[in-house]
């Protein structure tokens, strides 16, 4: 007999579809699968097996076939083996029938995700967020999900949701007892989790402090250059705390990135702080920007609408930071591999770190560097002037002294920033509604036309700041940009010479390459 | 055959210049290419001799001379006139041709060596900046093209709108490091380039302190600004002390290794420099005074450049003393590096210029 149970793929963070049809007939005992399975669904026949065993019901060997259709995108995952499962024992009658052994019709209104372990229960998949949102844009109903999914499924509403945890629940479930759905709740009512560092510990570093305000006001990529010691990580890793709450839109899209690559926090279900992503440098380029035979997300999508840390920028590979450019410009990056080719989001903010010379110590006040001219040159030459471009603050992070460290001052902290950066951001919602830009760094040269003049005083003090430190000329947008988004902090219309010169602090590696 | 051109003979020969000098004391250039042919041999040791025949042809020459042009290079030979006097003394061992680039004319005027370590700190660098802007007023400045203090040199002194010569340890073709390029480039159009080398020679180990003679032997006097114990601009310093020219030093610090060379030349009788006048007055020059504009401050450009008078001091320290807030405190230190008033000594440390 022949049965068939709705299931869900995904492709990238778009789900489709998938009917899994099983038909058992007689012939020598033998499982297979077809319709383009991974190794993870060869194996799934091995779970069933013992999962429809051990929960209590009969699996005598037979002649089953699975189908998995459409047969000709290429499936992954353990996500069909509660579907299989109950497709087996639809068509052996030991589900999906009523006391008379007639068929329930109801069984076509579920779809069904979940994994098998051998003893029947049903274990945590990936990508059920993108999954539902998907499910229900095409009009299902009723969905089925793993009870250790139930976190992440909360928030989607338009759609009834039913938590199982063994596949006896789900038999149960579509012969027809009544189960009620799970109970959904708003997402901006769960609250952010408290970032990690607060920047009230940090002690002194008032400059990196104000570069990283201006930062997160402005969503400018910041590199932090320091000898080793000087607190270049912990500044980064206050950013997600001043940068302003995440948005329910925000929410939505990087939860999604999350739950596909398995990176959620089962507690939470959903991702409310901005993400804050350090890949380590001896990361691959995949790593990074997502791919794979399966092209799955990357570092920079887990970053999106958060922050993407790259500590020691020139000991990540050349190739590894070239190709950061393009999803810098355009917040996407696409993915192609023979197979398919996928869209991940990717508008992160990059803050990375570097050492000023390979040992660390150029400029240093307490130690003498020992690298020649030619090490430093190097070393700068690593990060290529593409890349350099598309950062618009760079400061200098020095070492903490002792006595530092030890003082009582306890500095502002995160909230109190963040209020600030908040006023910036809205100033910055108004000016740019309508259009595709959310903040000052992703101006077009246009806006930056229009919405960064100078007055005359403003222009004398950049033209005598460019003849004096000698400033590249790629640092003029840069300075303009940033300008605008300290008057947006000082809460001014327009962008005064103070503005300017206090813009122009914030290039110290055009100085230094001069 | 012209003198000059057996000048250049002797220079393609590509023989180390005191060797030449010491048989140019015996016989003259004219003589010595009459001669080369027959009594040569009893006159040379066989080494010297077959490298002199090598090149001992006037087609030779000729071809010489055309490959300069082609590739505008311009030489002047000991025959010359225009060739400078104070490389013609006999302490400095002048080479036969010197080749270069730019106008030449700037060597008839007062020079000053400025050298120093490759690997320059902050305070180098500043010093270099401060020293070379206001002597290039009054002097031309001469130095080697290195990096670190040499290159900082030039720059400063072509920025200060002086002239500046730079020595090479190689031929003109092979300038390097690479990064001073384009410095090369300013060089040749502002100042001038050159070198004893014939155009195509690599520099190697014992071309760069044989051209240190060059530098000490252009100039009235040699600033050492850093140098560590053992350091190529000591060489300088030695060349010079033999030419009969004087010897300047910068002091620093007494723990900076870098401080070292120039520290033990202080000791050892050079004249300690902390400002350009320090030069000028010794030479009864006088500095053109660059007119420092009065630049108008507000209130707290003052109170942190009151401040800073006191002793330098970090931006934390300036943020939490000043009772100013960072954004204030921002724009006034931006204000007065623009104005020129104050310098960010190393990171995020300020002192005032």
């Amino acid at each position: 007999m022949l049965a068939k149970i709705n299931s869900y793929a995904l492709n990238g963070l778009d789900g489709y579809g998938v009917t899994v049809e099983v038909d058992i007939h007689s012939g020598l005992p033998a499982f297979d699968v077809v319709g383009l399975p991974d190794a993870a669904i060869k194996e799934s026949r091995e779970r069933v097996r013992s999962a429809i065993k051990n929960s209590g019901f009969d699996f005598t060997p037979r002649k089953i076939t699975v189908n998995l259709a459409p047969a000709h995108t290429k499936k992954e995952g353990p996500i069909f083996d509660l579907a299989i499962a109950l497709g087996i024992l639809c068509s052996t009658e030991q589900a999906g029938v009523d006391e008379n052994n007639v068929p329930v019709k109801a069984i076509g209104e579920y779809v069904f995700l979940g994994e098998l372990s051998l003893s029947g229960s049903v274990g945590r998949i990936n990508g059920v967020m993108p999954m539902l949102i998907a499910a229900r844009e095409r009009g299902v109903k009723k969905i089925v999900i793993p009870k250790a999914n139930v976190n992440e499924a909360r928030y989607i509403r338009g759609i009834e949701v039913y938590a199982v945890e063994t596949l006896r629940d789900a038999v149960s479930l579509i012969n027809g007892e009544v189960k009620a759905p799970i109970d959904k709740c708003d997402i901006l009512t769960t609250g952010g989790a408290k970032p990690s560092e607060d920047l009230k510990y940090v002690k002194g570093q008032y400059f990196a402090k104000r570069a990283l305000e201006i930062a997160a006001a402005g969503g400018h990529n910041i590199l932090m250059i320091g000898s080793p010691g000087g607190g270049k990580t912990m500044l980064a890793k206050c950013l997600t705390g001043i940068l302003p709450e995440m948005t329910e839109r925000e929410i939505l899209e990087t939860t999604k990135i999350h739950s596909v690559a398995g990176i959620l926090d089962e507690e939470r279900g959903i991702v409310t702080v901005r993400p804050f992503r350090s890949p380590h440098h001896t990361s691959s380029r995949i790593a990074l920007t997502g791919g794979g035979s399966s092209a799955r997300p990357g570092e920079i999508s887990y970053a999106h609408n958060g922050v993407l840390f790259l500590d020691e920028l020139p000991e990540y590979p050349r190739s590894v930071l070239e190709i950061l450019r393009q999803p810098l410009e355009d917040g996407v990056v696409t993915v192609s591999r023979a197979a398919r080719s996928v869209e991940y989001p990717a508008n992160f903010m990059l803050v990375a770190s570097m050492n000023p010379c390979p040992c660390g110590y150029n400029g240093s006040k307490t130690h003498d560097c020992s690298c020649s001219p030619s090490q430093i040159q190097k070393y700068m030459s690593r990060i290529s002037g593409p890349l350099l471009d598309r950062i618009d603050l760079h400061i200098q992070v020095d070492e903490v002294g002792y006595g530092d460290l030890t003082e009582g001052i306890e500095a502002e902290s995160s909230a109190d920033v963040r209020a600030r950066v908040n006023a910036a951001r809205d100033v910055q919602n108004k000016r740019f509604d309508g259009t595709d830009v959310t903040c000052n760094a992703n101006m077009t040269s246009e806006m930056i036309k229009t919405h960064c003049a100078l007055d005359s005083a403003g222009e004398r003090i950049l033209q005598s700041a460019f003849d004096k430190l000698g400033l590249s000329a790629r640092a003029y947008t840069r300075i303009l940009k940033v300008a605008r988004t300290i008057a947006d902090l000082g809460g001014s219309e327009n962008i005064t010479s103070n503005h300017v010169a206090e813009a122009v602090m914030y290039r110290s590696l055009d100085k230094a390459v001069k | 055959m012209l003198l000059s051109d057996i000048y250049l003979w002797l220079s393609y020969s590509h023989i180390a210049t005191p060797k030449l000098n010491k048989i140019l004391e015996q016989v003259s250039p004219t003589q010595l290419w009459d001669i080369l042919s027959d009594e040569g041999k009893y006159l040379l040791d066989e080494k010297t001799f077959n490298t002199l025949k090598r090149t001992h042809s006037v087609d030779y020459i000729e071809r010489a001379k055309q490959y300069l042009e082609i590739n505008n290079v311009k030489y002047v030979t000991r025959a010359d006139p225009a060739y400078p006097t104070a490389l013609a003394q006999t302490e400095v061992n002048p080479p036969p041709v010197i080749y270069y680039k730019g106008n030449l004319d700037i060597v008839r005027e007062p020079c000053i060596a400025v050298v120093g370590t490759r690997r320059a700190s902050q305070y180098g660098k500043y010093a270099t900046n401060k020293i070379v802007e206001e002597l290039a007023g009054a002097f031309t400045i001469v130095s080697g093209l290195a990096a670190g203090i040499d290159a900082f040199a030039h720059s400063a002194a072509l920025k200060a709108g002086g002239k500046t010569i730079a020595v090479l340890g190689s031929g003109l073709f092979n300038a390097s490091p690479v990064s001073n390029l384009k410095l090369f480039d300013e060089i040749c159009r502002d100042g001038l380039v050159m070198s004893e080398y014939t155009p195509d020679v690599h520099a190697s180990a014992y071309t760069f302190p044989q051209r240190n003679r060059l530098i000490s032997g252009l100039s009235r006097g040699v600033l050492v600004v850093e140098a560590a114990e053992r350091s190529g601009s000591l060489i300088t310093a030695g060349c010079a002390l033999d030419q009969g020219r004087d010897v300047f030093a910068v002091p620093g610090d007494i723990d900076k290794p870098r401080s070292i060379g120039t520290n033990n030349l202080i000791k050892s009788g050079a004249i300690a420099v902390t400002c350009a006048s320090d030069i000028s007055d010794y030479y009864s020059v006088s500095l053109k005074k660059s007119e420092r504009k009065i630049i108008a401050l507000d209130f707290s450009e003052q109170h942190v450049l009151d401040m800073l008078n006191e002793g330098e001091k970090t931006f934390d320290c300036l943020a939490e003393t000043s009772g100013m807030s960072v954004p204030e405190l921002n724009i006034a230190l931006s204000s007065l590096i623009i104005n020129g008033l104050i310098h960010e000594k190393s990171k995020n440390l300020y002192c005032v210029s």
